[in-house]
């Protein structure tokens, strides 16, 4: 098999003494020492509690950390050497730690993380994100009881987050994944998500390992592979999702990951995607939690100073990718007065949707239709903090869900566009 | 016989009840001349000890372990001439025989306890506990609750409760009362002068009560058995006393004392753990137990088995550990009892050769004395509709024609029915047909007593495991001076690589025990092995 050349020998040879498993986690990490440990323990703590009697394996990737991460994970290793800790265990819970080449990138660790899976035919997997703070073992029962109990396929995450955490799913990733692929996957791009054996083995045979789209947002990959391959797919609350922290996160990063992943899944997607604008929703488990309203310091005025900034640096970009009526709308309210300022849901839908076509066209190169939307999306983030302010969780839950209603009544103005009728 | 003392080191003990064995007068029961007539069997088997379950007159409402006189024979076995009688003919091949003291308690139909309960002002009154109130010693856990309420009985004849640790028709003897002790002494003696080698000292841990504690493993119980001990070596030298005390090893240990309590005692952590271990593939709960287990005095002994007369007990296992063995080997429920599962080991094994003979191996090559419950070495059945746990004492099944050779008598009187089942009724099992093919199971039981007995390194060795990366494989060195043992067992269904650390055996070749095959030298790189499913290895060490 193509995978296994990816296996290093001793990697190998530490699956080797695994064996086969029934549940294998795996914990990509860079430079993650600060709270890898601490995940691990949780990680532990959970497949002991909930699942005792399973054979299980914590297989952490690594992406050339500098920082002990992989000491750390190493050190949480339960054997029958250190039976004092290790009283109320029914069987041998191994953790390995193996390094993979290329640096630091999703794609590579999930790939790694799904050969190993699939040579041990491990029949219910799940990632975790080692840079959780509140990772708790109840999180290891909420995302793998659904595959383990119920054959599920794939279990994405809720999180409990800030009304204005993750804005970039909620204004974009979420609604259009949802219009396009008609299944309301809250979190497309999830953190920590669990997925069968099947699906395991189904996404490591597509030809998409050595794609960029992959390297950077495999994760996005694996949901959409899932979505169109028919499989079940569920989603759990976990809770509060807290990161240790980190360098201010890159929005053109971010946008590559999630964004860009998306509009280069349409590519294959887009032939045959359903003219439906209504989405299903998916089942969910566990308890829903509040939304957290606490104010939150976020400089607006700079948000709105980068759209219009970017409508205007940017025009001669936004004039090749953008429809004229679409870039007349959006000069027009880049002159609208900060106090005044609204970037309308059916605008945002129709620069999307454009953005995407012109993505598919390739009119300029990929990477700059990207960044070019990123001063947009500031513009949206900007009118959606406004309009949020003094919202209620539940109104905030409406608004975005009125977003997505936009997005998925505007999608035949996408097909139109992506068949070259407009 | 030979007149080593720690003879029991190298025992390879048979466990039968003589009912169970062979029936010489046609009555349906078996009885000590039947058991004398198939001493050549045994010894052809290899065992060199026989252990029997009690054989006196008792009303049988525990199977024999309410004891109604210690000094003679249940009329149906026999006469205490006919013991005498086996005995001797034991030992003529080499066969020591150890039996049944029940010392904790004895039937109510006893005439001591009949004599107790006569008065309050009866003499034999204070042989037994007796009390006004049935809440003294709240804090002592009931062990057969399934059946028991309360260790409290209440006796209407002379109107006051009588304290009774298993069922209530067995009162507690009374050891706080010297004379109690003396009279035990003498019922053991009788035995001793007779020729018995060794006693199993039932139920250990409850001689004597304390108000505030839970009544077990008291110092004052250590007291009464190191006295009995004392006794036995200046009267007896060379007996041996085997405790059962289903506890956990460290609460097991102070019955070996400093050498002067037991010499033996059972290891029933072990037991379920070896079980467990095989259906997990993970040797985990194994080297945990082990681990466990303290060390003990040179001159005591483990005593090590796979299944016995009673049901195979999880008291000492966790509560998750209980759950699992009973989803795993008693999916029915008929099958459990109290806090165990009354099965043989064929069945819990699920008739899987491999299995038995992995399971066999491992008993036979872990420190201790093994024990081999009677017609498991044939891969006996068990029959669960029977009732308590006389579904594993069913007839010896020695061939397939009229009860299996058990009895001559109609198949309605034998004392149980045979197993009459395809798969493990007596035509399918029997002595006869595995004698005849040298790879039956019977065959192979007699491989391996061979084997072990000709590596003096199980009984009395050391044990050190090894933890090879591969968690399915459990494997350990035995040493006993020069002499080394490398034992690998894979505890899987599937096959295995292994790779070994034995650098510091680095030039000896290893020599497969079984066939003498050799193996390749050890070097410097780990040792690798590659092990079918279930298999084990048993190596020599040799430098050449």
């Amino acid at each position: 098999m193509a995978e296994e050349s990816i296996l290093t020998d001793d990697f190998l040879r530490e699956l080797m003494n695994v064996g086969e498993v029934d549940i294998l986690i795996g914990v990509p990490t860079f430079n993650d020492a600060k709270t890898v440990g601490q995940v691990v323990q949780a990680i532990r703590a959970g497949l002991l509690k909930y699942f005792p009697r399973q054979r299980a394996v914590i297989i952490n990737v690594d992406g050339g950390s500098r920082d002990g991460t992989q000491d750390l994970v190493r050190a949480a290793s339960i054997s029958d050497l250190n039976h004092i800790s290790n009283l109320n265990t029914l069987r041998t819970l191994h953790s390995i730690s193996t390094r993979y080449e290329g640096g630091p990138s999703i794609g590579p660790a999930l790939h790694t993380i799904l050969a190993a899976a699939d040579l041990l035919r491990a029949t219910n997997c799940a990632i975790v994100s080692p840079d959780s703070t509140s990772f708790e073992p109840e999180w290891i029962e909420r995302l793998l009881r659904p595959v383990v109990r119920d054959n599920v396929d794939l279990v994405t995450p809720i999180y409990r987050r800030h009304k204005f955490d993750g804005l970039l799913v909620s204004t974009l990733v979420y609604p259009m994944t949802r219009a396009l692929y008609c299944k309301r996957v809250r979190e497309p791009h999830p953190s920590d998500f669990a997925f069968s054996g099947r699906l395991a083995t189904h996404f490591l045979e597509q030809d998409l390992w050595e794609q960029e789209a992959c390297r950077i947002g495999a994760e996005t990959c694996l949901t959409l592979a899932a979505i169109n391959g028919g499989f079940r797919l569920s989603q759990s609350f976990l809770g509060e999702r807290a990161r240790a922290e980190h360098a201010p996160s890159d929005l053109v990063l971010a946008m590559r990951q999630t964004v860009g992943v998306l509009f280069w899944s349409m590519e294959a997607s887009m032939p045959s995607c359903s003219p439906t604008t209504e989405s299903e929703p998916v089942p969910t488990i566990g308890v829903e939690h509040e939304v957290s309203l606490e104010p939150l310091r976020i400089n607006r005025k700079r948000l709105h100073q980068m759209f219009v900034h970017g409508v205007s640096e940017l025009e001669p970009i936004l004039r090749s990718i953008l429809s004229d009526s679409t870039l007349s709308e959006l000069r027009q309210v880049a002159n609208i007065p900060e106090d005044d300022f609204r970037y309308s849901d059916e605008l945002w839908v129709r620069t999307v949707y454009e953005f995407a076509a012109s993505y598919h066209k390739a009119v300029i190169s990929r990477d700059h239709i990207l960044q070019a939307l990123a001063p947009l999306y500031r513009g949206k983030a900007y009118t959606f903090l406004v309009q949020n302010r003094e919202a209620s969780a539940d109104q905030v839950e409406q608004n975005v869900e009125q977003l997505c209603l936009t997005f998925e009544q505007t999608k035949p103005y996408l097909l139109e566009m992506w068949n070259g009728r407009k | 016989m030979p007149q080593d003392p720690l003879w029991y080191k190298d025992a390879v003990i048979y466990q039968v009840h003589v009912r169970t064995f062979y029936d010489s007068t046609g009555d349906g029961i078996g009885d000590f001349r039947g058991l004398a007539q198939k001493l050549d069997y045994l010894q052809d088997l290899g065992i060199n000890t026989i252990w029997l379950m009690p054989f006196f007159p008792s009303p049988l409402r525990d199977d024999g372990y309410d004891i109604a006189d210690y000094f003679s024979v249940h009329p149906s076995y026999g006469t205490v001439e006919d013991f005498k009688l086996f005995l001797e003919a034991a030992h003529l091949r080499g066969i020591r025989v150890i039996i049944e003291m029940v010392l904790n308690h004895t039937s109510d139909q006893h005439p001591w306890f009949q004599e107790s309960r006569s008065s309050r002002d009866n003499p034999k009154r204070d042989w037994y506990v007796w009390s006004e109130t049935d809440d003294r010693y709240r804090d002592t856990r009931i062990i057969f609750v399934d059946t028991e309420m309360s260790n409290w009985a209440w006796d209407p004849i002379s109107k006051q409760y009588y304290w009774h640790r298993f069922f209530s028709h067995q009162p507690d003897l009374n050891y706080d009362n010297p004379v109690v002790r003396e009279q035990m002494w003498q019922v053991m003696k009788f035995w001793l002068e007779m020729g018995v080698d060794a006693f199993r000292l039932d139920a250990v841990p409850y001689l004597l009560e304390r108000e505030n504690t839970n009544c077990e493993n008291l110092p004052e119980t250590h007291q009464v058995l190191k006295e009995l001990r004392g006794r036995l070596d200046k009267e007896f030298p060379g007996r041996m006393l085997l405790a059962e005390a289903n506890q956990w090893p460290a609460d097991l240990r102070p019955y070996f004392g400093d050498g002067d309590e037991f010499h033996m005692a059972f290891h029933f952590p072990l037991m379920p753990r070896m079980f467990m271990g095989l259906k997990l593939e993970d040797r985990k709960p194994i080297t945990e137990i082990l681990q466990q287990t303290p060390a003990i005095p040179e001159t005591c002994q483990w005593c090590l088995f796979l299944r016995n007369h009673d049901e195979l007990t999880l008291e000492m296992v966790t509560d998750m550990e209980r759950d699992y063995m009973y989803d795993e080997y008693a999916k029915d429920k008929s099958m459990r009892i109290n806090l165990g599962i009354r099965r043989r080991l064929a069945p819990l094994l699920d008739n899987d050769r491999r299995r038995i003979e992995l399971m066999n191996g491992m008993l036979m090559s872990m420190p201790g004395t093994p024990i081999i419950y009677y017609g498991d070495e044939i891969g006996m059945g068990d029959n669960v509709n029977l009732g308590d746990r006389n579904g594993v004492r069913t007839p010896m099944q020695w061939d397939g024609g009229w009860n299996g050779g058990f009895s001559a008598a109609d198949p309605e009187s034998l004392y149980s029915p045979l197993m009459l089942n395809p798969v493990y009724g007596y035509q399918a099992i029997n002595v006869q047909s595995q004698k005849r093919f040298d790879h039956s199971l019977l065959s192979w039981m007699k491989r391996i007593i061979r084997v072990r007995k000709s590596a003096p390194v199980f009984g009395r060795g050391t044990i050190e495991f090894l933890y090879p990366a591969n968690h399915r494989v459990l494997a350990y060195v035995r040493q006993l001076g020069k002499e080394t043992i490398l034992v690998v067992n894979n505890l899987s269904s599937a096959a295995q690589a292994v790779e070994l650390d034995l650098k510091r055996f680095k030039g000896n070749i290893l020599i497969e025990m079984f066939g003498k095959n050799i193996f390749p030298r050890i070097g410097d790189l780990p040792y690798l092995l590659t092990m079918g499913p279930y298999q084990f290895y048993w190596f020599r060490l040799r430098k050449v």
